[in-house]
């Protein structure tokens, strides 16, 4: 079996938003639409003892995704590599599962004529990774900060750095089990 | 959606193209399909950025055919600046241009032409090849703020600028001014990588850039006092005696008058400069000298403080080499020019321009070390040594600032015409209003661009230019390095978009130049002349496309004390700590202390006015120097100008975050937004360099609102601020005052001004004044 997870490596990340645009270009998406936002609370402290930390974010693929219970005509589906993703020729746009997402991965442009809008949000690049590629905004990051792979495989790297270092991941509470695993970084200075 | 568009489709092809958009040229795979480009990626197998590419990397198809592009030459239908225009063809255009060039040149000299280059988009030797044909020795670019005095000034002292970091076997590396973390994702990259493993990393900047929040010493300095903290460190060095005494014995001269001379720039007199401790710039020194080998990494700032920059690069050039870590496994590399491939001075032609003629250059009588004098002292001695020698375009140029002051002024004589290429002077120039005044006022101004920028408004044709995707680029840092990394056109240009090369080229034929000596049709057969001796070093190939295809880069065989042969390449054959040259051409041989273009110590009066001290010009993601501003996909990160103030000052001065505020120097203000973050110091306001706004369009009191957010509304390049070896200006550690913007005083100031005027009446020329009067 393969379950396929991301590993954001907060220690690396730099904020500079590669990964934000590149999706956007990649996936031709509007103006309207990003899937994987950077965001960070800025510099804090007191000059120059300061410290500063970027999360990037992005759909979480949950093991338990609220989003595709709660869809009407079953266009937000999981397949069983664990791909959250939506059918956009089933989708209506009746965003129930915008709503039913914790962590704001999903919506559907108002750039789309109306009768042709459909939920867009992060599919892990399904057709890329399905022909042997990675996510484009793992590609596409300099510096290595997002790592992508196969769960189910021990020798995978993102198996081997949640097996050895300690992660966390984003409203475990709401029992969604989200599938993107963050270590964890205080910025600073040494 | 991407499942519409499949790039492993039958028919796809994929061809080895890069980034155009900054300095680093990324591997870019692009996916051609019936002639278009479908899709691009970074090219992972790229030695540069391993398939990784930043914001303005992944916006290539955006840039490709943006509706704001230029896609035909236009020629100029209404007033100047009116916005009217009507499409020629290329060959009427050229055939146009070069009738008024030519008329020019026989009533004025050769000289009246001048023209104005950007950062590379472009193959300036071509442009330097037309100007050597036509006679004027005035072409320039912003050089003088990127790397070029720094250039000079290292290969005056040691042979040829230590450049490269040879960062595998380092042990330390200073970041100087310099923030890899928002201009070189690659290069930030490595520095981590390395650091992981025992690389410690010093940065010296005011701000906590992304850099610094990894820093292994992080030097919040003042703005603008780089030079103080070199001359400091040098001095911790010497005097703590941890330099490498073998090295300075056997290769340095006037080690003893260097030893007189640094007793005075001990770290407690650096230290109320600097803002730093003492104790913090000998730790810095330490960390520096006795973690050997190391390497200082060129940054910006060195060229970007005004009239103190010339000691600072010079300073630095000293602790590299009396450290002994010149041209030695994990210190600074100096390649020098290849000797396998053809480098851009060969193609340049300089030996076509007379005499009489580089005597006219605009400012070589005063900022000599980057202009005929200086470079022709290196270049024989490069050419002794290698047969060789640097790159004429950048390293000898025309003062960029002076030529626009010659267009007002006629002062040395009159520049009539001004053809632009890759560049928007208006943002990118310091001192915006002469600029603006210097284009509106100059007789005539051919523009090469993708866009109609502020400045390009005021052309009298503007030439439709091909981007990145649609021609071969060649990546050899300035062909003043060893080392080739090659790439191929994604597609033919679109519309009538040519490259700047065949605008050259056309032009200066048209002009009269002999067509034998633009011998290639295609810019691939010019790269092929390049290469083409590169198949004796093993790399066959009959076109340049096969070697892009087949080779793609050429990495010569790391050779360590290439020194040891023959000496460096410096009149004495030694590293001169005493330069003889700086000495020749009338400048201290020895790094010697001038204070920031503005500063509390010098300038009280100013300082009591304008409080705060001000740093800008650094690169920000996801922008580069002035461009992207009109890419939505980008622009949406940066939608406004921000600058930053510490919470503590902004709280002293009312300013809450996202307010928008003025921030004024004594040469005018303009708009941007308060960012409130404790990344800076309470004294220090940083803000973000570039801004116009493609969205407002060219009508309007203020086009494209070029004069709004601008800093460089705030800088200057009157003669007394400027560094007088290389000719620099500051953009970093001026002195300026922030308050909010409020109701009935929001109106932008759009007067411009003849050189000087902002300062008050003692600068202004009389006489200058009088023919600005009395022109036209």
């Amino acid at each position: 079996m393969t379950r396929y997870a991301m590993v954001m490596d907060q220690r690396k990340c730099i904020g500079c938003q590669s990964c934000t645009v590149a999706c956007r270009t990649w996936n031709d998406l509007p103006d309207d639409i990003i899937f994987n936002p950077v965001v960070t609370e800025g510099v804090k402290g007191t000059f120059p003892n300061v410290h500063q930390t970027y999360t990037p974010l992005i759909c979480m693929h949950c093991e338990n995704p609220p989003c595709t219970l709660c869809c009407p005509c079953k266009a937000s589906t999981q397949d069983d590599d664990g791909i959250v993703w939506v059918d956009s020729k089933k989708c209506m746009s009746c965003k129930v599962c915008v709503n039913s997402c914790p962590y704001g991965a999903r919506d559907a442009s108002s750039m789309d004529p109306m009768f042709k809008s459909y939920v867009r949000k992060c599919d892990f690049c399904k057709d890329r990774v399905r022909a042997g590629d990675k996510p484009y905004c793992v590609n596409t990051c300099h510096q290595k900060a997002r790592i992508f792979g196969d769960l189910d495989d021990p020798n995978s790297e993102v198996s081997q750095l949640i097996g050895s270092l300690e992660t966390d991941r984003i409203f475990t509470e709401l029992n969604t089990d989200p599938q993107v695993y963050y270590i964890k970084y205080l910025g600073g200075h040494k | 959606m991407s499942e519409t568009i499949d790039i492993h489709a039958e028919g796809v092809e994929v061809k080895k193209s890069c980034c155009y958009f900054c300095h680093q040229n990324c591997g870019v795979l692009a996916y051609v399909k019936d002639g278009k480009v479908i899709k691009i990626e970074g090219d992972p197998t790229h030695p540069t950025n391993q398939g990784g590419l930043c914001c303005r990397g992944n916006i290539a198809l955006k840039h490709l055919d943006h509706p704001d592009r230029i896609n035909y030459p236009l020629k100029r239908k209404g007033e100047k600046g009116a916005n009217e225009w009507e499409r020629i063809d290329w060959d009427t255009a050229i055939a146009e241009i070069a009738e008024k060039l030519n008329q020019i040149r026989e009533e004025s000299g050769a000289e009246a032409v001048a023209t104005a280059g950007g950062t590379t988009r472009t193959d300036d030797w071509s442009r330097r090849r037309f100007m050597n044909l036509f006679g004027s020795p005035n072409s320039f670019h912003n050089a003088l703020l990127c790397w070029i005095p720094t250039f000079m000034i290292e290969t005056a002292v040691s042979g040829w600028s230590p450049f490269e970091t040879d960062l595998g076997g380092a042990k330390v590396i200073i970041l100087w001014g310099v923030n890899p973390a928002a201009s070189n994702m690659p290069g930030i990259h490595g520095y981590r990588g390395l650091q992981d493993s025992g690389l410690k990393i010093i940065v010296v900047d005011p701000r906590y850039s992304e850099t610094a929040a990894h820093a292994d010493l992080w030097l919040p300095l003042r703005p603008g006092s780089d030079t103080a903290l070199s001359l400091a460190m040098l001095h911790t060095i010497m005097f703590e005696q941890i330099y490498d005494a073998e090295f300075v014995n056997n290769w340095c001269i006037g080690f003893d008058e260097l030893w007189e001379h640094m007793w005075q720039y001990s770290p407690e007199w650096a230290a109320p400069l600097t803002w730093l401790t003492a104790d913090q710039i000998r730790e810095a020194a330490r960390m520096y000298a006795n973690n050997k080998p190391g390497c200082i990494q060129w940054g910006c700032t060195a060229d970007q403080l005004g009239k103190t920059a010339g000691a600072g690069m010079h300073a630095r050039a000293l602790m590299r080499a009396i450290t002994g870590n010149l041209d030695c496994p994990g210190g600074d590399l100096m390649p020098g020019p290849s000797q396998a491939y053809m480098v851009d001075e060969e193609l340049e032609a300089n030996e076509w321009l007379p005499e009489e003629q580089k005597a006219k250059q605009i400012g070589s009588d005063k900022y000599k070390l980057t202009s005929w004098p200086g470079y022709q002292i290196i270049a024989d001695t490069a050419k002794e040594t290698w047969g060789k020698a640097p790159t004429a375009e950048w390293m000898c140029e025309a003062h960029g600032p002076s030529v626009f002051k010659a267009i007002i002024t006629g002062e040395p004589y009159q520049v009539r015409a001004l053809l632009v290429s890759a560049t928007n002077p208006i943002n990118s120039y310091g001192d915006t209003k002469m600029v603006l005044e210097s284009l509106k006022k100059v007789e005539f101004m051919v523009t090469c661009d993708y866009w109609m920028t502020p400045s390009a408004l005021y052309s009298d044709y503007i030439m439709p230019i091909a981007g990145a995707l649609e021609r071969p680029i060649m990546h050899n840092n300035y062909g003043v390095t060893d080392s080739l990394i090659a790439s191929q056109r994604a597609i033919q240009p679109m519309y009538e978009r040519k490259t700047d090369y065949e605008f050259w080229r056309d032009l200066s034929v048209a002009t009269g130049g002999a067509p034998e000596m633009w011998p290639w049709e295609q810019l691939e057969d010019a790269y092929y002349y390049v290469t083409y001796n590169l198949n004796n070093f093993g790399y066959a190939h009959s076109t340049y496309n096969e070697f892009v295809e087949n080779f793609r880069f050429f990495y010569p065989p790391l050779e360590y004390y290439k020194y040891g042969a023959n000496g460096f390449c410096t009149p004495s054959r030694r590293v001169e700590l005493k330069s003889s040259i700086l000495e020749q051409l009338g400048y201290p041989a020895l790094p010697t202390w001038t204070g920031p273009a503005e500063c509390e110590e010098d300038d009280p009066e100013v300082a009591a006015k304008y409080p705060l001290v001000l740093t800008t010009g650094g690169g920000f993601m996801p922008y580069h120097h002035s461009e992207q501003f009109n890419i939505s996909t980008v622009r949406f990160l940066r939608h406004e100008p921000y600058f930053t103030i510490n919470p503590i000052k902004a709280k002293e001065l009312g300013i809450a975050d996202g307010d928008w505020c003025w921030i004024e120097t004594r040469r005018g203000r303009i708009k941007q937004r308060a960012n409130v973050e404790p990344s800076v110091d309470e004294r220090v306001i940083y803000a973000q360099r570039g801004w116009w706004y493609p969205e407002r369009g060219p009508e309007g009191t203020d086009p494209f609102g070029a004069l709004e957010s601008n800093v460089n509304v705030l800088t200057s390049v009157d003669d007394e601020h400027v560094c007088q070896i290389g000719g620099s200006w500051a953009n970093r550690g001026l002195l300026c005052r922030v308050y909010k913007v409020r109701f009935g005083d929001d109106a932008v100031d759009i007067e411009t001004s003849i050189p000087g005027s902002l300062w008050g009446e003692k600068d202004i020329d009389k006489t200058a004044k009088a023919n600005v009067e009395g022109g036209e």
